[in-house]
C-alpha cells in the first residue's frame, strides 16, 4: 500500500505513460502528428489529470503525517 | 456540496463534448504546389474529414483564388475517394496585379460538406510581367453552400488539437480566479489579522500555482506540435514563466519566517504586489509584442476567428468546471492547515 502512495510509483506511471507512445511509434515516427494531432489533446488531458493527482498525493502524505501525529498524542496521554 | 458535483460534471462534459464533436471538413494540401501562367494543369485536392463522394462530381466546385474578385474555376471535376478530388485548371496568361508570382487560395464548395478553404495553397508563377484580368473573372465565387452543424472549426497545422482550447486555456482562467481569491484573502488578513484568512490565501495561491504549472506544461506539449518547438521564447511564455516565479517566491518568503503572524503579514503584502504584477505580465505586456499566441493583436483574448459559437458551448463550461475544481483543491488545502493548527495547539 505504501508503495502506491509513494512518489516513486507516480514517477514510474509518468515514465511509462510517456514512453508508451514512443514504443508504439518505433515503426512510425510521426505518431503524435497522425490522425490530425488528436494525441496532442490526449496528452494534454493526461498531463492535467496527472498534475491534479500529484497534488492530491502531496496532500495525502501531509494528512498521513498529521494522522500519525494525532496517534502519537493519543498514545502519550491515555485518558 | 453541490458545486463539487457541478465541477466534476462540467469537466466530464468538457472532455466528452470536446473530444466527440467532429471538425469541419477541411483541405490538408493540394498537389502540385506550383502552377505557371498559361498552363493547363490537373490539380489534386486532399481533404480532411471530408465526404466528397456524397455529392456528384459536377456539384463540387473548386476555385484557385487570387483575391475577393479574382479566381479561376476548375473544370472536369473528378472524385477519386472521400478525401481526394481532382479538377483541371486553365491558368490565365497574366495576373490581376503586378508581380512575378502570387500565392493562391484553394476553395472547395461541396453541397453536403460546405465550403472549405486552404490559404496560400498554390504558388502561381508568371512567364511575363503582364498585368491582365483576363480569365480571372469568368467564374466568380458565388452560391456557396454554408453548412451549419455541430462541429469545430478546421484550422490548418492545428487540426484536431484545436480541442486543447477546452483544456489548456481554462487552466489560465482558473489560475486567474485562484490568484484573485488569494489576493482578496490577503487583503482581508491585513484588515482582520485573523490567521484563517491567511490560510485561505495560501490555499488559493497553491491551487493557482498548480494551474499555472499545468497550463505551462500543456502549452509546451501543444507548442511542440503546433509551433515546432516546446519553448520558442514567445512573449506570453516568457511572461508566464516570470509570473509563476513571482508566485513561487511567495512560498519561499513564507517559509523563511518562524513566527506565523510576521510571515503572514509580510507574505500578504507581497501577495498584493505579486497580483499587481500578474495582470500586466499575463494580459498587457504580451499584447505589446508579436506573439505566436492567437488574439495578440486585438483587445479580446478570443476573436470570432479563434472561437466560434459551437466552441463557446464547451469552452465556458470547461472554465467554470476547472475553476470550481481549483476551489475544491484550495478548500482541501485550507482544511488541512486548519486541522494542523488545532493539533499544534494541543502540544
Amino acid at each position: 500500500m505504501k508503495f502506491f502512495q509513494s512518489i516513486r510509483f507516480i514517477i514510474l506511471v509518468l515514465f511509462l505513460s510517456i514512453h508508451l507512445p514512443i514504443v508504439q511509434a518505433q515503426g512510425n515516427r510521426d505518431f503524435m502528428r497522425e490522425t490530425g494531432k488528436i494525441y496532442v489533446v490526449v496528452g494534454v488531458i493526461l498531463l492535467i489529470f496527472l498534475g491534479i493527482v500529484l497534488y492530491l498525493v502531496r496532500l495525502d502524505r501531509k494528512l498521513t503525517k498529521l494522522e500519525s501525529q494525532l496517534n502519537e498524542e493519543k498514545n502519550e496521554q491515555p485518558h | 456540496m453541490w458545486w463539487k458535483t457541478l465541477s466534476v460534471a462540467l469537466i466530464i462534459y468538457a472532455i466528452t463534448a470536446g473530444m466527440l464533436v467532429p471538425l469541419k471538413p477541411g483541405i490538408t494540401y493540394v498537389s502540385p504546389g506550383v502552377v505557371k501562367s498559361g498552363q493547363d494543369i490537373t490539380l489534386r485536392v486532399f481533404g480532411y474529414n471530408s465526404f466528397y463522394t456524397k455529392a456528384r462530381a459536377d456539384e463540387i466546385r473548386i476555385w484557385l483564388q487570387f483575391d475577393e474578385s479574382n479566381a479561376v474555376l476548375g473544370q472536369k471535376t473528378a472524385i477519386l475517394n472521400d478525401t481526394t478530388v481532382e479538377a483541371s485548371f486553365q491558368m490565365p496568361s497574366g495576373m490581376p496585379e503586378k508581380g512575378t508570382f502570387a500565392m493562391l487560395n484553394v476553395i472547395v464548395d461541396h453541397p453536403v460538406d460546405g465550403v472549405s478553404l486552404l490559404p496560400s495553397a498554390v504558388e502561381f508563377r508568371l512567364d511575363t510581367t503582364a498585368t491582365s484580368k483576363a480569365g480571372w473573372q469568368d467564374n466568380p465565387i458565388e452560391q456557396l453552400h454554408i453548412v451549419k452543424d455541430l462541429s469545430y472549426p478546421y484550422r490548418n497545422v492545428i487540426y484536431e488539437s484545436i480541442r486543447n482550447t477546452y483544456y489548456h486555456v481554462p487552466m489560465w482562467f482558473a489560475l486567474m480566479f485562484m490568484f484573485l481569491g488569494s489576493v482578496i484573502y490577503s487583503i482581508r488578513y491585513l484588515k482582520s489579522q485573523h490567521l484563517d484568512d491567511d490560510k485561505k490565501a495560501v490555499a488559493f495561491t497553491e491551487a493557482g500555482l498548480l494551474f499555472g504549472l499545468l497550463g505551462l506544461v500543456t502549452g509546451m506539449l501543444w507548442a511542440h506540435y503546433a509551433w515546432g518547438s516546446a519553448w520558442s521564447n514567445d512573449i506570453k511564455q516568457l511572461m508566464t514563466a516570470v509570473a509563476l516565479l513571482v508566485y513561487l517566491a511567495y512560498f519561499i518568503l513564507r517559509s523563511s519566517f518562524d513566527e506565523p503572524e510576521k510571515g503572514a503579514r509580510l507574505s500578504a503584502v507581497y501577495n498584493i504586489f505579486a497580483f499587481a504584477s500578474l495582470v500586466p505580465l499575463l494580459y498587457i505586456v504580451p499584447r505589446m509584442f508579436a506573439s505566436l499566441h492567437p488574439g495578440a493583436e486585438g483587445s479580446p483574448a478570443f476573436g470570432s476567428q479563434d472561437l466560434d459559437n459551437t466552441m463557446r458551448m464547451v469552452f465556458y463550461p470547461s472554465i467554470i468546471g476547472f475553476s470550481l475544481l481549483g476551489l475544491w483543491l484550495a478548500q482541501l488545502r485550507y482544511r488541512y492547515a486548519k486541522i494542523q493548527d488545532v493539533l499544534y495547539d494541543i502540544d
